[in-house]
């Protein structure tokens, strides 16, 4: 079936707006492949255009989600539910194209307050951790049920809610905190890759290189070129106690997490207090040279702590990711009101698939500090190091002692 | 190519169902695509699901070769394109100094010496078959830019021999756990599909699918169990081919419903970790109840 110019139109005008309005990295080249996918489903069928769209137009699970309600939105019948309105996955984009109104102006109704990041319904801008049972199977009908005031509002009373709050944390010590940053980078070893590529001396025979350079000496492998696995890049795993016992030190970690973000882009960072979330696309869309500052964290920030849920929940969340080339770093003053059992068992996880398990407290850093903490406890046996953190001169000597 | 609509002949659905892969809406869609527009197909989702199994019943419907290409960590473009054989290269070296011949690059390079891998063998196909990048998120950032070449120009170059160029473009696949976060570029060079766990509804009817000789009541047994097992918070959560591998096995020991006794004989088909199974074990009772 042949698209007809309006539906045309409209597949150009949905390309627009999901950019403009919400960050999706589509351009011509998407919207021409889009139309070119109209000429090869039914039209007829609403579901298989959405699904064909889907397909072409977003790149990951949670843009499918912002996807299918941005869809409803521009193809809806008459006697549709107005759409909610949907916090942008990025921040706003000059784009070429003006995106044209959709089929009937978003109303504001009840399904339109922004969602509390830290929920159990959050909506985290790119991913959650736990995001697998709150998202649509786009094999299934999905029609668009956004958080409801009710939902937010039982998270929000929840016996276990955080203090939450806006976080300030404020510039300055930036530059420090980078060089802090880059020794920690420089300093954590995690051993050799698999990869094999060409090194002066290596494990194994380079037979290719030593063949094309016996070519010349008539099959005589006169110099042998030899292959080495090169030194594992690491990748970080951060999480960031942001309960109230923490104080300001929660605010110089979080700090620290952001220069090491700038200082490496395989970074990820979890801040939990009663809760757990997750900072990377927020900490990603901070202006790197000003001051830090961000929403609502709500569970996950000032107010109780619970190191060993939110841990175990980490843990399954990350689980597939944490490899030989993670280095996992807690920071947390280990004050823990959960069970330590809890807490061993995801970091026996943890310890089982990550290269370095390293816990930063910062009360580790006060004269005469001994780890009686049950949680420290209880951790000490799966780590790697337990460090002090108490302050910039800590963090700037932590390269130097994990490299001891 | 244009491809009829949905309706018409190639009608992936019924495709993947004659060959009991039960597919929901949204992926028999985006596999038309793969074959209507020529583009890669990223399907990302738990371990489990089918990924896999969705390419190998693509290259059965569509009744092509399958060509599979598993990543590893450490994978390189050399390992995932062509080796030279070294060893006949250097005793043909030596035959042609011992008989006093001189030897060219063209003469040691030639296709005798080329020992093809799964890339450069897609693009050498006559016709297009389905190519299957598994679990891409488990090589490295250097082995994913270098796909992103390949899947943009379907040409690699061999640098004794020149730039091939694919002679059918094939239908690409690519699978991934999220191990790792794959890069932006290579999303944007794929459709994109999320694949979910089944709804009970749709695992009960894959069990039927592939399983035709299962007992009614053992079939919705075993796939309520799954879900309520995937409700728990497990390291592992059992995928659609444990729920397959459980149903067999206890077909195989010719049960016709689950009960505590069979629960606890078969549960390692379905729990693959000891804490999961431990976690579980309290549940059982429930699980196995009619």
């Amino acid at each position: 079936m042949t698209p007809t110019a309006d539906l045309r139109d409209r597949v150009v005008a949905l390309v627009a707006h999901l950019r403009v309005a919400h960050g999706f990295r589509v351009g011509p080249g998407e919207a021409t492949a889009a139309l070119e996918a109209l000429g090869t489903v039914n039209l007829g069928q609403r579901r298989e255009v959405r699904d064909a769209l889907r397909a072409i137009l977003t790149a990951s699970r949670e843009e499918g989600r912002l996807f299918d309600l941005t869809f409803d939105a521009f193809f809806r019948l008459r006697e549709g539910p107005p759409p909610p309105q949907l916090p942008p996955l990025l921040p706003e984009t000059k784009a070429p194209l003006s995106p044209p109104p959709p089929s009937r102006p978003l109303a504001k109704g009840p399904g339109e307050e922004r969602p509390v990041p830290g929920g159990p319904h959050a909506e985290d801008p790119e991913e959650g951790p736990n995001s697998s049972s709150s998202h649509p199977n786009p094999d299934r009908e999905t029609e668009g049920e956004p958080d409801t005031p009710a939902r937010i509002l039982t998270a929000r009373l929840s016996p276990h809610a955080g203090a939450g709050g806006r976080v300030d944390a404020l510039e300055g010590d930036l530059p420090d905190l980078l060089r802090a940053a880059g020794a920690l980078v420089q300093a954590v070893e995690l051993g050799r890759g698999r990869r094999l590529v060409p090194q002066p001396r290596g494990a194994r025979l380079d037979a290719r290189r030593t063949l094309r350079a016996a070519a010349g000496t008539a099959g005589d492998p006169a110099r042998l070129r030899w292959l080495g696995r090169p030194r594992r890049a690491p990748r970080f795993l951060l999480v960031l106690d942001g309960s109230r016992s923490m104080g300001k030190s929660a605010t110089l970690l979080l700090r620290f997490a952001q220069a090491l973000h700038l200082r490496s882009r395989r970074v990820e960072v979890y801040a939990f207090s009663t809760g757990l979330t997750r900072l990377t696309p927020l900490l990603r869309r901070a202006p790197p040279g000003g001051p830090l500052t961000l929403p609502d964290l709500g569970e996950a920030w000032g107010g109780g702590t619970r190191i060993g849920e939110n841990l175990l929940r980490l843990t399954r969340g990350e689980r597939a990711r944490v490899s030989r080339d993670t280095a996992v770093l807690i920071l947390s003053d280990g004050l823990d009101t959960g069970e330590p059992e809890t807490l061993t068992r995801a970091l026996r996880d943890l310890r089982a698939r990550a290269g370095l398990i390293v816990w930063l407290s910062p009360l580790a850093a006060l004269p005469g500090y001994q780890p009686v903490q049950r949680a420290v406890q209880a951790a000490l046996p799966h780590l790697d190091a337990f460090l002090p953190a108490g302050g910039l001169e800590d963090l700037r000597a932590l390269g130097g002692r994990l490299r001891r | 190519m244009t491809l009829p609509p949905m309706d018409q002949p190639l009608d992936l659905q019924a495709a993947f169902r004659e060959r009991g892969y039960v597919a929901g809406p949204a992926l028999a869609t985006a596999l038309r695509l793969v074959v209507a527009l020529g583009k890669p197909l990223l399907l990302e989702g738990p371990a489990g699901v089918g990924k896999t199994e969705a390419a190998k019943t693509l290259a059965a419907a569509l009744g092509t070769r399958l060509i599979r290409l598993q990543c590893y960590e450490g994978l390189d473009a050399q390992s995932a394109l062509y080796e030279w054989n070294y060893a006949r290269q250097l005793l043909h070296l030596r035959a042609a100094e011992a008989g006093g011949r001189s030897v060219t690059d063209a003469d040691l390079y030639g296709p005798e010496f080329l020992m093809t891998r799964p890339l450069l063998e897609a693009i050498r196909q006559p016709a297009p078959p389905v190519l299957l990048i598994d679990e891409v998120d488990r090589a490295d950032d250097a082995f994913e830019a270098f796909l992103l070449e390949l899947l943009a120009e379907w040409q690699v170059t061999v640098p004794e021999l020149g730039t091939l160029t694919a002679t059918a473009r094939p239908h690409v696949l690519l699978t991934s756990n999220r191990a790792r976060e794959l890069s932006d570029a290579l999303r944007r060079r794929c459709l994109y599909l999320w694949v979910d766990y089944p709804t009970r509804a749709q695992e009960l009817e894959i069990v039927r699918a592939r399983l035709p000789n299962i007992h009614e009541t053992l079939a919705a047994q075993v796939t309520r169990a799954v879900h309520a097992l995937r409700e728990l918070p497990l390291g592992k959560p059992p995928g659609v081919a444990e729920t397959l591998d459980w149903a067999a096995a206890l077909v195989a020991l010719h049960r016709d419903h689950l009960d505590a006794e069979a629960l606890d004989l078969t549960l390692g088909a379905v729990l693959k970790l000891r804490e999961d199974q431990l976690l579980a074990r309290p549940a059982l009772g429930k699980l196995a109840a009619p």
